[in-house]
């Protein structure tokens, strides 16, 4: 039975030969990525591309002693923690709305969240620039904050809601016939109980928030309130050109925690990715 | 909430004939019940409405003046007219949607091929460990890597020369073809995972028995994959590729540092077109023309395709 299930299925070969390329191509940038960060610079843009560099900690000791790496670092953590705090205070107690009751309105209050996703930030670049100028928040983190929080929230609140929607509701009536509040509810038995959603949620946020771009270029114009990302854009300035060994090592450094933290959630990530709407695998 | 009702629940104990009190007290429960619901959604709300419908209001008013520095000068519709009438405009526009087309669609390709094979696989952890790693680079890095490998050092054209493909040195920024695919293939590269990891759930998540049955029925495994498993998945395909198609089409950190619209403006997206009129010529009035139009191409997007899919999707 085992052999004829072999025979009949699907050619073994060219299933890894395809799995296998495709882990090629995956990883191949990301050793030209580490190349690049551990070698001197003499020996990053050449006549002919050199393939096997001498090992050199010129990036390591450049961003930590010639320019202020810790406080972008700082910065980053500061503005995507801070965001992801706004998310769930707001974000728990909207999509327990959503999840767990009727009322009129309540498909198009989800489907707006849903929609503000779909805004690009090139539309609301504009006014959102003079909206913090006008507030005195252009060129700190606050505004960061505030930004990723928007972006997210989205997100955040559609995934919180998937999850609250698995909770059977007999456990919510059990609790409330005993009298407890429906504050009292969310708080003692919701959350504890989609705890893995909140952090499904989390995470992703704190994902699309290091990788925003475009406003933090915008609002953060100075070094005051550079993240991490932005940070990398502006090596490119001054006479030096850009300097490639700086950026891919601190790009390297910021990949390996996420790389961490994203394997612990996998199981989660395909549910979060989609909003919610997949919840396999 | 719990005062009003304490000395009713008091009254009540002492003499049934005063239950007619009762009522008074509860409507106002009754009434603060049926806002809960709201004031509990309200905050998340109000604060997208303020980073949303504020910037559109906002962009709307000012693409009916004209905004250089100093104050405001009302022009009507001549930001329109002149949008209309802007060949850089209908380029932008085109370039995101070729760029963003070929993209998408070989990124689709790509993950549900590789989705296909790695779904029943014994290591499928490892493989999508493995994949994974491309998204969780931060994008610009990425792009400046991109352009290192394939403008500034050419290591790429190094390589096909090696290989035997080509005999110089590909000259990519000097066409626009070339650069739309590098562009293409850096976003393909980071991005083909996101649809990857989806599939696989979703071929995962679907009824073993139903493709037990067809195997002991002589199915072959592609013919299984083709007429069960993907009409099954037809709505997660339809999500995923919306929220992949979203970014797409508002493609900027690449645009920005490794063509920068170039050559010929051939790969300047649209939001890199809002970005150079608004914050490199200050034109922001008309940059908020354009912001506008794209505003309404997005409204009517999700009310005929995402909404649908969401929903379709749910139940």
């Amino acid at each position: 039975m085992a052999s004829q299930r072999r025979k009949r299925g699907e050619n073994l070969f060219v299933r890894y030969l395809i799995l296998g390329a495709w882990a090629l191509f995956c990883l191949m940038p990301v050793l030209w990525f580490l190349s690049i960060g551990l070698r001197p610079r003499v020996e990053i843009i050449t006549p002919q591309p050199i393939y096997w560099p001498t090992f050199s900690l010129d990036a390591w000791h450049m961003i930590w002693e010639d320019w202020p790496m810790a406080k972008y670092l700082r910065n980053s953590i500061l503005a995507i923690f801070g965001s992801v705090l706004i998310d769930l205070v707001l974000g728990i107690p909207a999509a327990y709305s959503l999840a767990r009751y009727e009322y009129r309105g309540r498909d198009d209050i989800a489907f707006y969240i849903l929609s503000t996703r779909m805004m690009a930030p090139a539309i609301v670049a504009i006014p959102i620039f003079f909206l913090f100028r006008n507030a005195g928040l252009l060129d700190t983190i606050w505004a960061l904050m505030l930004i990723y929080a928007a972006i997210n929230l989205s997100f955040v609140t559609w995934i919180i809601r998937s999850y609250m929607l698995d909770i059977p509701k007999e456990l919510e009536d059990a609790a409330r016939t005993d009298g407890a509040s429906d504050m009292r509810i969310l708080w003692e038995i919701i959350i504890p109980a989609i705890l893995p959603g909140i952090i499904t949620a989390s995470v992703i946020a704190m994902i699309f928030a290091i990788n925003e771009f475009l406003f933090t270029l915008l609002i953060a114009s100075t070094p005051n309130a550079y993240t991490m990302s932005v940070a990398l854009a502006n090596f490119t300035g001054g006479s030096d050109g850009v300097i490639y060994n700086a950026i891919a090592l601190v790009a390297f450094l910021a990949f390996v925690p996420v790389f961490l933290v994203v394997v612990a959630i996998q199981k989660h990530l395909s549910r979060g990715l989609t909003m919610g709407a997949v919840k396999g695998g | 909430m719990s005062n009003p009702s304490l000395p009713d629940a008091g009254a009540t104990a002492v003499a049934p004939a005063m239950a007619t009190q009762r009522p008074r007290p509860r409507r106002r429960n009754k009434r603060l019940k049926a806002w809960f619901p709201y004031l509990l959604v309200a905050p998340a709300v109000i604060y997208l409405f303020l980073i949303t419908l504020y910037p559109g209001v906002y962009a709307i008013i000012q693409s009916f003046h004209a905004v250089k520095f100093g104050p405001w000068q009302p022009v009507g519709f001549a930001n329109y007219v002149k949008l209309f009438n802007d060949h850089q405009f209908w380029g932008a526009l085109w370039n995101t949607f070729v760029i963003g087309s070929i993209s998408l669609t070989l990124q689709c390709l790509i993950a549900l091929t590789l989705a296909f094979y790695a779904y029943r696989d014994p290591w499928v952890q490892g493989w999508r460990i493995i994949f994974l790693v491309p998204m969780l680079f931060m994008p610009s890095a990425v792009a400046f890597i991109f352009k290192l490998a394939f403008l500034d050092a050419r290591v790429v054209s190094d390589l096909l020369i090696r290989i035997g493909l080509i005999d110089g040195n590909l000259a990519i920024q000097s066409s626009i073809w070339m650069s739309r695919g590098l562009l293409i293939i850096a976003d393909v590269w980071q991005w083909t995972p996101f649809l990857f990891i989806i599939f696989v759930a979703a071929l995962q998540g679907q009824d073993e028995e139903v493709e037990e049955a067809a195997r002991l029925d002589g199915a072959s495994w592609a013919a299984i994959f083709w007429n069960i498993s993907l009409p099954l998945m037809k709505p997660v395909i339809a999500v995923a590729l919306i929220l992949r198609g979203i970014d797409i089409t508002t493609m900027f950190t690449n645009v920005f540092i490794i063509t920068k619209g170039g050559p010929a403006f051939g790969t300047e997206t649209i939001s890199y077109f809002i970005y150079r009129t608004g914050f490199k010529f200050f034109n922001f009035g008309y940059a908020s023309a354009a912001s506008v139009v794209m505003l309404i191409i997005t409204i009517i997007i999700a009310q005929l395709v995402v909404k649908r899919a969401f929903v379709s999707v749910r139940t």
